[in-house]
């Protein structure tokens, strides 16, 4: 009874460590794109909308330089807010109290109010007191910091995930606080922070879109104008949508592939 | 394979069973407005609609004897709407342009104003032209006329998009504007609330005329606005509502012997 009959659809199913045939991948594949498509297709067809990308063609150069705003200020905040994330994860962990309190406080703020009043406190009031006028600058730093928040708790979950047996083996065998974040938690903690890493960076991309209500000409506002041009509002969010996948895609993509490849080494 | 494909099928048919959401009562009058926009448009200490055009709403729907709605939308979200048939018609203090006349069809006009400038109070702006330099960034809301009129008549102007009203004027008191272009009558309110920190150029350097925008081929409901707005302004109504809403404005356009919008 070790050869159990297969019949029906049980092909489609997949078992622990067994390759699903090429025919039944093709075959799911198509589903899942078909089923998609009625999806996305029914509803556009039953809205009675006409849908029309012609109007849009006069202002394609919008779209790409908005799209590539939103690359550049996406791509700095990522930089920068892992950086920030991790200062304050290492600080939510020091030994001393007012630092921790400080990492806390910060978080929790920065975490707890929404990214659209903080963009205006910040901008209005904070960078405008410290004459900072540049709105890309201050539109980026905004976006990093509250990324940084959300990182620093991801990464200290994943520092706190790795267990206190390996810290004291380090200690023992000499190594400095820094030497024991850098070569026993950071590689360890790295594996099991990887998928709400990508989340959140794709959160990141996906944010930096509110940086349109201080006049930052991104994708999300350049693709609102041409919407209030055109009145094509469907037909532009529908690019802009696909703008935000073309940047969302590769990280996903990237971290499946990181992740696979951290899971050899091991 | 078969199972497969019977399922399949069930699946889009239940899609395309599903009726259309319009479960409301057919003689039900639905105006879209963004009660961002006081006193045409507001909201009160209720959150309940307010507001002049709140009040010629409610004079319409009285007029054609229909029960009403108004839905709070987003300015740019007015137009899609309507076209989609989730508001019968708009009355948002929309101006009636070509571009917008493209898509929808307008009622006559029911209030002149036109575009000017609110500046820092010790700009040394005196008129539109001088704005049309890179040095200059010039705040407009989106989707308004005064964000149409920078793009084609001030290419060279920095122009700054803004999707608030308040972060518009915040831009000129701040000094972060050279100028933020819209309609005389708020540019006044902006000034009043401001003066501190800003200086009106009322001056209209386009005229503009408010309509009520509705539906491509609604002619039905078209003719009965018309008639509704012409039997409005003979019996005072509109009179009325500058008395009610806009006392202080009424006189200072008086004052300045700029002719008031009604």
């Amino acid at each position: 009874m070790q050869t159990t009959q297969r019949h029906g659809l049980s092909f489609l199913r997949t078992r622990p460590g067994e390759t699903p045939s090429r025919s039944a991948l093709t075959l799911s594949a198509t589903l899942a794109a078909l089923l998609l498509v009625a999806f996305i297709a029914i509803p556009m067809h039953r809205s009675g909308i006409q849908w029309d990308f012609s109007g849009l063609r006069e202002y394609w150069r919008l779209y790409v330089e908005g799209w590539k705003t939103t690359l550049a200020i996406s791509a700095a905040a990522l930089a920068l807010s892992t950086v920030l994330g991790l200062l304050l994860a290492l600080a939510k962990g020091s030994p001393w109290l007012p630092i921790q309190f400080l990492a806390r406080t910060l978080i929790e703020l920065l975490r707890g109010t929404p990214f659209l009043a903080q963009i205006y406190l910040f901008f209005y009031i904070l960078a405008h007191s410290v004459h900072l006028e540049n709105r890309y600058l201050a539109g980026t730093l905004i976006l990093s910091l509250f990324s940084s928040a959300y990182l620093a708790e991801i990464l200290r979950a994943g520092i706190e995930s790795v267990s206190p047996s390996q810290i004291e083996s380090a200690q023992a065998l000499g190594f400095t606080p820094a030497q024991t974040y850098r070569h026993v938690l950071l590689p360890q903690a790295l594996r099991s922070i990887l998928p709400p890493l990508a989340g959140q960076f794709v959160s990141l991309i996906k944010d930096s879109s509110l940086l349109s209500i201080i006049g930052l000409n991104e994708l999300t506002q350049n693709a609102k104008n041409v919407a209030s041009y055109t009145f094509s509002n469907f037909e532009s969010y529908f690019l802009l949508a696909a703008g935000y996948l073309l940047l969302t895609l590769p990280i996903a993509l990237g971290t499946r592939w990181l992740e696979k490849k951290i899971r050899y080494e091991n | 394979m078969k199972r497969l494909f019977r399922l399949l099928c069930s699946f889009s048919f239940l899609w395309l069973g599903i009726p259309s959401a319009n479960s409301r009562p057919h003689d039900l009058l639905v105006v879209g407005m963004e009660l961002g926009y006081p006193p045409f448009e507001m909201a009160d200490s209720k959150g309940e609609p307010s507001g002049i055009s709140v009040d010629l709403a409610h004079a319409l729907a009285e007029f054609l004897q229909r029960p009403i709605q108004i839905l709070n939308l987003p300015f740019d979200g007015l137009i899609p709407s309507l076209k989609t048939g989730k508001i019968d018609l708009i009355l948002s203090s929309m101006t009636a342009t070509p571009e917008r006349a493209r898509a929808i069809d307008f009622s006559e006009p029911y209030l002149q104003t036109g575009l000017c400038l609110l500046v820092p109070r010790h700009s040394p702006i005196q008129s539109v032209p001088e704005l049309n330099s890179p040095k200059h960034t010039v705040a407009v809301k989106q989707g308004t006329t005064g964000h149409l009129y920078v793009l084609k008549n001030l290419p060279s102007a920095q122009m700054l998009v803004l999707d608030r009203e308040s972060a518009c004027v915040l831009e000129v008191v701040q000094g972060k504007a050279a100028a933020f272009v819209y309609d005389q009558m708020s540019v006044l309110k902006h000034w009043q609330q401001n003066p501190e920190t800003t200086r009106p150029l009322l001056d209209p350097f386009q005229k503009e005329s408010w309509a009520i925008g509705l539906r491509k081929n609604d002619k039905a409901l078209r003719e009965q606005v018309n008639t509704f707005l012409r039997s409005f302004r003979e019996k005072g109504g509109f009179q009325q509502l500058g008395q009610r809403w806009l006392p202080e404005q009424k006189a200072l356009f008086e004052k300045l012997g700029v002719p008031f919008v009604f």
